[in-house]
């Protein structure tokens, strides 16, 4: 997994060149920043203190359902990532995930809709709500958390409505199989197709002009704007897409329960926020990124799935996911704070060397 | 440096018993480099005391020294003849008899003119006490009357005109300093100082906040009126303080104190080493963008010419309009009126984007929030206007982008030269350098410049003249807003003064001198 856009031999290479400009540029010392790698340190310390308490923990069976059975929540994650790049929240994607999979049963099952069609369907409708939060916001001008704590209730409201409140199940055993049924390496079809999105979003992020609009609107709007980013455009097409992949989040729980539960999908924001944040803290400090995601979230996994085995009641999952939102939240704020400072003395000592006498420090003009 | 032999030059006297405020030898360094050499300065009773001088003459810094904003370095401060101990903490002098109404006012404008008052009543007795808001709101109503502010207390404070919002300020100011005195029991002279309250007012609506003045000072009060404008402070003030390069060079008694006297004590003697340009570019008689009757807030109906190869300097006071220009013709807030063209080409509807289309580009003057991205790397600022032509074969090209900024580092001598680096971790000299070069990588047709260098470093501020000089002799057109005179001496081909959002006046080639400039700004703010 090499994230960082790979940065000393350029930096190097391009000081022979350049002519005429006699200053050499002055190269900083390696930053390695080991703080990138503590999430994975801590979590290959965690699989290891789990593997020696007990025996079921690193066995096939036991890693394969660690893998397979939170696709649904980094699925929702992952779309979640998108407006959090762009600096905005959307609190409405477990709803839009809850609708998406009682649309899928209601067409399924009571309206006798194949399951293609009705799949495609509960997306679409994903992608509207995506869009009506994406309008409200970007034309009124609103607070996008507002605007989308509001749509998330409104949700609920009407997927209990559209439900009778009750339990559809007998989804066809189509979808099932497309999710669920086939294995890679043990681990069901889901969890690769997530794999796949994580990849998808790097892709998008890293190396597409679409990925960089949507980072430097998420660091400042009027910057963007005077830089010729389409600010509102952005906003919108990034909500579409978090509501268009909580849809397809909503698609798979449909096959992986086979039912859909009223009930089931609210649970789910929490997790996916956590995982957001913690995600945060590593591989790039201070961005939201795919792959950081992916091991939050399995970190989180792994943590309560061997607890669990130790004995631990359910409530464990509540524990952990509500402190490693917090904690994320601190550890990422100290982890910058920490890295700016650094980065501020290299490149003043390194201004400094560079400039023999003329190494003025710069005062704030008076600005009377 | 020095801080001895800062002799008092004033040629007036005050007998010190009665000066409610005494500043003497105040020292102010920010990073070894002093904002304020040793000033000396004292405000009596009964008197509105004018503070003057030129941009980063030190009255800034003086102000925010008595309110606390920073530590002086060195000197003395004594209120009502008794000497204060240094730092004087955040408050500053408040709780001493010192009130302060900035330019902002520090109002809050979804809060009613009753509220403020309460809140300020209120919080001196403890945060959980219930608030009698019957009152509170003759109290309010009480204070407006004796001072003669026509204002309901119920009134937003969105709702009021700018004359009566700077006025509730001052009544503000001048109320809990009445209440603190009264706490104390005995109440003593106080000094208001006003850090350029006139700025944004008509000129009509000056003289009424003038009155509110005149009445503070019959109550025996003080006022230290911070102002760029000379007419208005020969008006009210009794005397005048005017400080330049962070020393007090005079203080007069206003009466049978001429406007000229002033301007020269203002001035002082020209600096010597700032030159003309002489790459001996001349304009081309092309047209790169025309704007006709172009209107904004403060901006009216501006009829302007940018030619390539030509630099044109725009200045005047605060609030000339000389601060919106960049903006409105950025496309930044669409004009209330009037038309932009470019190259010939009318833009019908102006945005930062179409600008950007068109060639022209805009450095803001707030580097932080407008100017770049300060959390993303040197990299990823400099890359942005380049990400669509490097999108190719399905990928960004990295490897290209962080050659081309790391060459633009090199050539405009962006030290790191490291594209890795945060650009946040860079001096602000080199990030104005690199967002510089950035622009300059797009070769622009027009290149719009809000105060360029302030927050530059003395070496970093000549090469940025020397990349705008280049670049115009290599065909682009720049306009450049700035309130630094010497900017404007040592980069423009031709100057526009503003006052009240119009162009009053313009000097061009040899002309250009600080002196003229400061003649002409002046003039055309009484005009």
């Amino acid at each position: 997994m090499i994230l960082t856009k790979n940065r000393s031999p350029a930096v190097a290479a391009a000081a022979d060149d350049g002519g005429a400009a006699a200053t050499a540029p002055v190269k900083l010392q390696t930053r390695r920043e080991p703080e990138r790698f503590a999430l994975i340190g801590v979590w290959a310390i965690v699989i290891v203190v789990f593997s020696f308490a007990t025996d079921r923990f690193l066995t096939t069976g036991n890693i394969s359902s660690m893998l397979g059975s939170q696709t649904v929540l980094l699925i929702l994650a992952l779309g979640l990532l998108i407006p959090l790049r762009v600096g905005d929240y959307d609190l409405s994607v477990a709803s839009t995930l809850g609708i998406s999979a009682m649309l899928v049963a209601l067409l399924n099952v009571n309206h006798g809709m194949g399951i293609v069609p009705a799949c495609i369907i509960a997306v679409l409708v994903g992608a509207l709500i995506g869009a009506i939060n994406g309008a409200i916001v970007v034309k009124f001008d609103i607070d996008p958390f507002i605007v989308t704590l509001g749509m998330s209730t409104l949700l609920q409201g009407v997927l209990f409505w559209i439900s009778d409140s009750a339990t559809i199940s007998g989804i066809s055993i189509g979808l099932s199989n497309a999710v669920l049924t086939g294995t890679i390496l043990s681990i069901p079809v889901d969890f690769w197709y997530a794999v796949v999105l994580c990849a998808v979003l790097w892709y998008v992020f890293d190396f597409t002009p679409f990925g960089q609009r949507l980072l430097f609107v998420g660091q400042s709007k009027d910057m963007a704007r005077l830089n010729g980013i389409a600010v509102g455009r952005t906003r919108f097409l990034s909500l579409i897409a978090s509501g268009t992949i909580a849809a397809v989040a909503g698609v798979v729980l449909a096959g992986t329960t086979g039912s859909a539960d009223p009930n089931s999908s609210s649970s789910f924001l929490l997790p996916a926020f956590a995982a957001c944040f913690l995600g945060s803290t590593t591989l790039k400090i201070g961005r939201f990124n795919p792959w950081g995601t992916f091991i939050a979230l399995y970190f989180i996994v792994t943590g309560t799935t061997g607890l669990q085995l130790l004995g631990a009641q359910n409530y464990v999952q509540q524990l952990f996911y509500g402190a490693a939102l917090i904690i994320a939240v601190i550890l990422s704020k100290i982890l910058r704070q920490r890295n700016d400072r650094q980065l501020q003395n290299d490149a003043r000592r390194a201004a400094l060397a560079t400039a023999p006498g003329a190494s003025q420090p710069t005062h704030q003009k008076e600005t009377a | 440096m020095s801080t001895a032999g800062h002799a008092p030059t004033g040629a007036a006297t005050s007998g010190s018993g009665t000066d409610v405020l005494r500043v003497a030898g105040l020292v102010k360094r920010f990073s070894g480099v002093p904002a304020l050499g040793g000033v000396d300065l004292a405000v009596a009773a009964g008197e509105v005391h004018g503070l003057l001088g030129a941009n980063g003459c030190g009255k800034s810094t003086l102000i925010k020294v008595l309110a606390g904003v920073h530590d002086a370095d060195e000197g003395r401060v004594s209120i009502h003849g008794s000497e204060v101990p240094m730092p004087f903490g955040a408050d500053g002098l408040r709780a001493r008899g010192l009130s302060f109404v900035h330019q902002d006012l520090g109002l809050s404008a979804s809060a009613t003119v009753l509220e403020h008052f309460a809140l300020d009543h209120v919080a001196a007795r403890g945060s959980m006490r219930r608030i009698g808001w019957g009152a509170e709101r003759r109290r309010a109503a009480a204070l407006l009357a004796r001072f003669e502010v026509a204002v309901d207390p119920d009134t937003r404070i969105d709702q009021l005109s700018p004359v009566q919002r700077a006025m509730v300020a001052i009544v503000r100011a001048v109320a809990s300093q009445e209440q603190l005195a009264e706490a104390d029991g005995e109440r003593l002279p106080q000094l208001l100082v006003l850090d350029e309250p006139t700025v944004f007012l008509p000129s009509a609506d000056v003289a009424i906040l003038f009155k509110l003045i005149d009445r503070l000072r019959s109550a025996g009060d003080s006022v230290m009126l911070v102002s760029h404008d000379l007419d208005e402070v020969l008006e009210i003030c009794d005397r005048v303080t005017v400080l330049r390069d962070g020393r007090n060079v005079g203080t007069r008694d206003v009466p049978g104190l001429g406007r000229n006297e002033l301007v020269e004590l203002i001035l002082g003697i020209q600096i010597a080493g700032v030159t003309r340009p002489t790459d001996g570019t001349t304009p081309s008689p092309e047209v790169a963008m025309v704007t006709r009757g172009l209107s904004g807030d403060r901006v009216r109906d501006l009829d302007l010419t940018l030619h390539p190869g030509e630099v044109v300097g725009v200045t005047g006071l605060a609030g000339s309009g000389i601060e919106e220009l960049t903006d409105l013709l950025y496309g930044v807030r669409p004009p209330t009126a009037g038309t932009v063209s470019i190259a010939g080409e009318e833009i019908a509807r102006p945005t930062p984007a179409t600008m950007l289309a068109h060639d022209v580009v805009l450095l803001p003057a707030d580097r932080k929030a407008l100017g770049s991205a300060p959390r993303l790397t040197v990299l990823e600022n400099m890359a942005l206007p380049f990400f669509a032509e490097e999108f190719r074969g399905g990928r960004l090209r990295w490897d290209t982008l962080r050659r081309q900024s790391q060459d633009t580092c090199v050539r405009l001598h962006v030290k790191p030269a490291d594209p890795a680096a945060l650009f946040s971790s860079l001096s602000g000299g080199n990030q104005q350098k690199a967002l510089l070069g950035k622009w300059l990588d797009t070769k622009p047709a027009v290149m719009l410049l809000a105060e360029p260098t302030q927050g530059v470093d003395v070496g970093a501020r000549q090469e940025i003249f020397r990349l705008v000089r280049e670049a115009v002799a290599g065909g682009a057109s720049v306009l450049c807003a700035t309130s630094d005179y010497e900017q404007l001496v040592q980069l423009a081909d031709r100057v526009l003064i503003f006052a009240d959002g119009r162009v009053k006046d313009e000097l061009t080639g040899d002309q250009i001198t600080k002196d003229a400039l400061t003649t002409a700004i002046y003039a055309g703010a009484a005009a």
